[in-house]
């Protein structure tokens, strides 16, 4: 194979870093009417009235939206429960009331400032745990707040703890993490004779046309999504946010119309990562072998559906990490709140889980006097094992290679110190280790699909080029040139003879999302089929072309009590080794060094695959140390950059080794697995491992921020000094 | 009820100021003048300060009187051990100036972390000091340095640093006054220390030190800090601790530097709580007073 594996140089590259990329904000054409949102800025209200004369009479203003004016004013991932401009009820800061259409942006923000609405405030659930207080508001008034409460039976977990010669209980909250992608929510909407074109970002277009034609009751072949070049998504575009609000403007008026949001109104005005509560209680027997875990997590679900039944589902298959436990048992909860709403966001509840699971299984070893490497040794997934929820893992199983793997890498590359200045008195360093598992696809029965049209030319002597039809949102992780090169390297053909048509609605077959590590996976594997059957037509003599759809091996719902059900068709596993350096007189943590193992089954572009895992380990440096984003009575208080702190450069370690494994997946194009969320899901608990190694104390909440690192070392020191009181007495 | 007035809810989007006069005059009497006359007029130094806030509509001068025309403002003078620092120097000037380093530790050390490449450029020594942000990082240092200032206005008078800050935001600058120079003695064992705020390196906690030693022992200590409270303030109970210590001393430095907040009602935010500033105080203080034990 010559371009399969090859670290091919990403054609868009140049245009991305000189700036003649077109992103959606740069679709802007003079003529075009502004679209401003009014947005509710409290956590629960009821809409008394809204007063738009002052913005209508403004000079420039052609028009003040509201409910009224959107024919079915509901969307959303799996249920329709939001309103595009809310009617009656707003239910967070960030709920849209009221759309201003002017002459310019300024014009449209100087409206949308002189709409006055009235409201009637109620009462505002801002946690999960005052959700599920007993006779709690409820947020949607005609629903429980609880929107899925998915339990996971496995053997016994009583006579499980029965067994354990240590149990060991732990309590771990997450918070909210903003997905921060650099391009600016931002779309142009126009009528192109018949059709509604929406030209925006996203990550999905045939899922963006069917919700937004349900809005407008058109066709969905009336409404046509065009994607602009997308500056980062990490699940932040799967919900729709700002494009349905440019389409109403454009529907509704007939002309073209701009909109663009400033960072406060992105940060507040998209969904973010759930939070979490996790109450864990894990039993070891003397050797190491876990023999039972019980698990209660609670997810703060916001105050919209979005995909938290989902995202709950997999935080909770993936509670005990990649782990074999005979018995288990996990309570999840995602509830409504009056919260901003939480939804897909890189790793998809798997983050959040494996803080929990894998600190827990460092603490066990600690507890047991056991190398933490010999104790995920000796329960780590095999081949053959059933899962939680009660069948066989997908074949492939590789977590153990993956992690002997991370521990050759940790002995050869963390042996000698760092490249650092010797460290002052209050500084200390230390080495921790963990394991993630993480489904690639979509899961639980959702119906997996990934289509794909390859057109060749061609005469009856060569194959001299083709065409490749597939609908992949290309958000910046270089999914293009990955099913570019599926195709060139399946129809043996040079990379610049395959001519790719991927960002429209209307001209490229639906290939499901980019999400859930699945596109090079689902995408590939639609790409390669197709090609296969073009070539097949070609040399039976037919027309050279196919259109193939794909679909994986099935999955099916999990039973709401036992869990029972078949999740995935494929994971990917990974386990990293991370080196903190922490002052313990402040509590500032850095990372140092990182080693990051991934079975990626196969890398069909090396150079993309080590991308994906730096650009992750960005944020994952961020969501373990640095992204706090608290609130206050719903209101959040980081709505910008100069208060939300990613990390920038010099937060990132000096020495990162992303380390591919390639065990071939048996359905993946090449074998290919996916690799997008995976090095977000050790992260933390590996970081947490190594402060714990620096300075004897567990942190237990993300993100592990100075303050919460100082505050448990001073609390393990207090508690080493009474025990050590105690014992003296 | 109406908005909560939120930041981005505000006129012009946080991007656009009013509309306001300007004028580049060419000598201090000028500026003096224009500064009587205008309406509603301020002062523009560097701009860090107040370009922003006139973004945001939260000052909306209607004249602006701009110091760049007067570089005679701009500058750092020896006499014998008095300095002189023009209100006009930019801290990327003094974050540059290898002299001042080994004669002022603290005030170099201050001007070399603070904010970021582009404001260092242009922001000024005077601006910051006359903008009095509570988490800014040279009032602590005029404190410690015992800094004196020059202003102009109808007469010109001297204010001294323990006089000069009076609030956040607030000094005891008069309307139709300007800081033209601050002067001080050499701190040749000087030294400014922060735990900053990743995004803006404000400081969450920032102490200046000014010791005098004799050999190797502390005679006398001005310790100032910043970020905490309202105004910088000096740690006066540590100063009386640190007399007598022994500069190589690390344990006795840590416990004269405990309680550095004592007394004072100690800001908490989402940046930092007030418990973990008080906390860090000693700490940040402590390590202050180590750097500036040796010569620099
Ligand atoms: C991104 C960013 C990061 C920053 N980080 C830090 C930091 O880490 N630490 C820190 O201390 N500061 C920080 N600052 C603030 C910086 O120090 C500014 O430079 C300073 O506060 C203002 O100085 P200036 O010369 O820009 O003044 P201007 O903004 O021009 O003026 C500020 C105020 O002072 C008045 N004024 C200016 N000069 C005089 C004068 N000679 N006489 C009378 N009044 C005068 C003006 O009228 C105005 O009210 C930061 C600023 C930014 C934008």
């Amino acid at each position: 194979m010559k371009i399969i594996g090859a670290s091919v140089p990403r054609p868009d590259a140049l245009d991305k870093v000189t700036g003649a990329a077109r992103y959606p904000a740069d679709l802007v054409k003079a003529g075009m009417l502004h679209a401003a949102a009014v947005f509710a800025h409290r956590a629960h209200a009821r809409i008394l009235n809204i007063e738009a004369s002052g913005a209508r009479a403004l000079p420039g203003v052609h028009a003040v939206l509201t409910a009224a004016d959107v024919p079915y004013n509901r969307f959303g991932l799996i249920v329709a429960d939001q309103a595009l401009l809310c009617e009656d009820v707003v239910r967070f800061y960030g709920d849209r009331v009221a759309l201003v259409v002017a002459d310019s942006a300024a014009i449209a923000r100087d409206g949308a400032a002189r709409v006055n609405v009235s409201y009637e405030d109620l009462p505002a659930v801002t946690s999960a745990q005052a959700a599920l207080a007993p006779g709690a508001q409820r947020v949607h008034a005609d629903r429980s707040n609880v929107l899925l409460h998915q339990k996971i039976r496995k053997g016994d977990v009583a006579a499980g703890f029965l067994q354990a010669d240590v149990i060991l209980e732990g309590k771990f909250t997450t918070g909210w993490q903003e997905h921060a992608y650099l391009q600016p929510d931002a779309g142009i909407s126009y009528w192109e004779g018949e059709k509604l074109v929406l030209e925006t970002a996203g990550q999905w277009l045939h899922e963006d046309r069917r919700q937004i034609a349900a809005m407008f009751e058109m066709p969905e072949e009336n409404v046509v999504i065009r994607y602009a070049k997308i500056g980062g998504a990490f699940g932040g575009r799967e919900d729709l946010s700002l494009p349905p609000l440019v389409a109403l403007a454009a529907w509704k008026l007939r002309r073209p119309v701009a909109m663009v949001w400033n960072r406060e109104e992105s940060i507040i005005g998209h969904h973010k990562r759930h939070p979490f509560t996790i109450t864990t209680k894990w039993g070891a027997k003397r050797d190491g072998t876990i023999v039972a875990a019980e698990i209660e997590s609670i997810a703060d679900g916001g105050a919209y559906a979005s995909t938290s039944v989902e995202v709950l589902k997999c935080a909770s298959i993936f509670a005990c990490g990649p782990y074999s436990i005979p018995n288990v048992a996990t309570d999840g909860i995602v509830v409504y709140t009056n919260n901003v709403p939480s939804g897909a966001f890189r790793g998809f509840g798997t983050p959040q889980a494996h803080f929990a699971a894998e600190s827990m299984v460092t603490r066990l070893a600690h507890a047991l006097g056991l190398d933490p490497a010999d104790v995920r040794r000796k329960n780590l997934y095999k081949e053959g094992d059933i899962e939680t929820t009660g069948h066989p893992l997908p074949p492939g199983v590789s977590v153990r290679a993956v992690f002997e793997r991370c521990l050759e890498e940790k002995a050869a590359r963390f042996a000698l110190p760092a490249r650092r200045p010797e460290p002052a008195n209050s500084l200390r360093r230390g080495i921790g280790i963990a394991c993630g598992i993480k489904n690639v696809g979509y899961s639980f029965g959702f119906p997996e699909q990934a289509t794909a049209t390859v057109e060749l030319d061609a005469t009856p002597a060569e194959i001299r080029g083709a065409i490749v039809r597939v609908g992949a949102a290309e958000v910046g992780q270089g999914a293009h040139l990955v099913l570019r090169q599926i195709a060139a390297e399946t129809l043996e053909l040079p990379l610049e003879a395959v001519r790719m048509v991927t960002d429209d609605s209307s001209e490229a077959p639906n290939t499901g999302s980019a999400s859930a590590s699945r596109m090079t996976f689902m995408g590939g594997r639609a790409v390669k089929d197709a090609a296969e059957a073009a070539r097949r037509n070609w040399v039976a003599g037919a027309k050279p072309e196919a259109t193939v759809q794909y679909r994986p091996p099935r999955t099916t719902p999990l039973d709401l009590e036992t869990g029972d059900g078949i999740p995935n068709y494929c994971y990917g596993y990974s386990a990293q080794a991370v080196e903190v350096e922490v002052d313990v007189l402040t509590g500032v943590t850095r990372v140092l060094r990182v080693i990051s193992v991934h079975d990626v089954g196969r890398a069909i572009n090396r150079q993309q695959v080590e991308g994906q895992i730096e650009g992750c380990l960005a944020q994952a440096v961020g969501y373990a140390l640095t992204e706090n984003m608290p609130a206050r009575d719903g209101k959040l208080l980081t709505p910008y950059f100069s208060t939300y702190l990613l990390p920038t450069t010099l937060d990132m370690p000096t020495e990162i080794y992303p380390v591919i494994v390639e065990s071939a997946d048996p359905n993946g194009p090449f074998g290919a697995r996916g690799v997008a969320e995976m090095p977000l899901v050790p992260f933390a608990p590996a970081v947490a491992a190594a402060i714990f190694d620096a300075t004897g104390a567990w942190v237990s909440d993300l993100p592990m921020t100075p303050e919460r690192v100082l505050r448990a070392i001073e609390e393990t020191r207090r508690r080493t000094t009474a025990s050590a009181e105690a014992l003296v007495r | 009820m109406e908005s909560d007035g939120s930041t981005f809810e505000r006129e012009g989007d946080g991007m656009i100021p009013t509309t306001f006069n300007y004028f580049r005059p060419h000598s201090i009497e000028e500026a003096l003048l224009l500064l009587r006359q205008g309406e509603a007029a301020k002062i523009l130094a560097g701009g860090q300060s107040l370009i922003p806030m006139m973004k945001l509509r939260v000052a909306e001068p209607k004249t602006l009187i701009d110091l760049q025309g007067v570089p005679e403002l701009a500058h750092v003078t020896w006499a014998g051990g008095h300095c002189t620092v023009g209100s006009l120097t930019s801290h990327a000037t003094l974050a540059a100036d290898a002299d001042l380093r080994q004669k002022a530790g603290a005030l170099w050390d201050a001007a070399n972390g603070l904010g970021d490449p582009q404001v260092r450029n242009l922001g000024t020594i005077g601006g910051a000091c006359a903008h009095a942000d509570p988490s800014g990082d040279y009032p602590a240092v005029m404190l410690a340095l015992d800094a004196c200032f020059i202003v102009a206005g109808e007469k010109t008078r001297e204010v001294a640093a323990a006089e000069f800050f009076k609030g956040t935001f607030e000094t005891a600058l008069g309307a139709g006054e300007i800081l033209t120079k601050i002067t001080f003695d050499a701190a040749p064992r000087s030294a400014y220390v922060k735990l900053e705020h990743a995004a803006s390196h404000y400081a969450l906690v920032g102490v200046a030190v000014v010791l005098v030693m004799s050999r190797d022992t502390i005679e006398d200590a001005r310790i100032a800090i910043t970020g905490l409270a309202d105004v910088p303030f000096r740690a006066s109970g540590v100063e009386r601790s640190l007399r007598g210590v022994k500069g190589n001393n690390v344990a006795a430095i840590k416990s004269a530097c405990a309680g550095a907040a004592a007394g004072q009602d100690v800001r908490g935010d989402i940046q930092a709580s007030s418990a973990y500033r008080t906390a860090m105080a000693d700490i940040v203080a402590a390590r202050a007073v180590r750097v500036a034990t040796d010569p620099r």
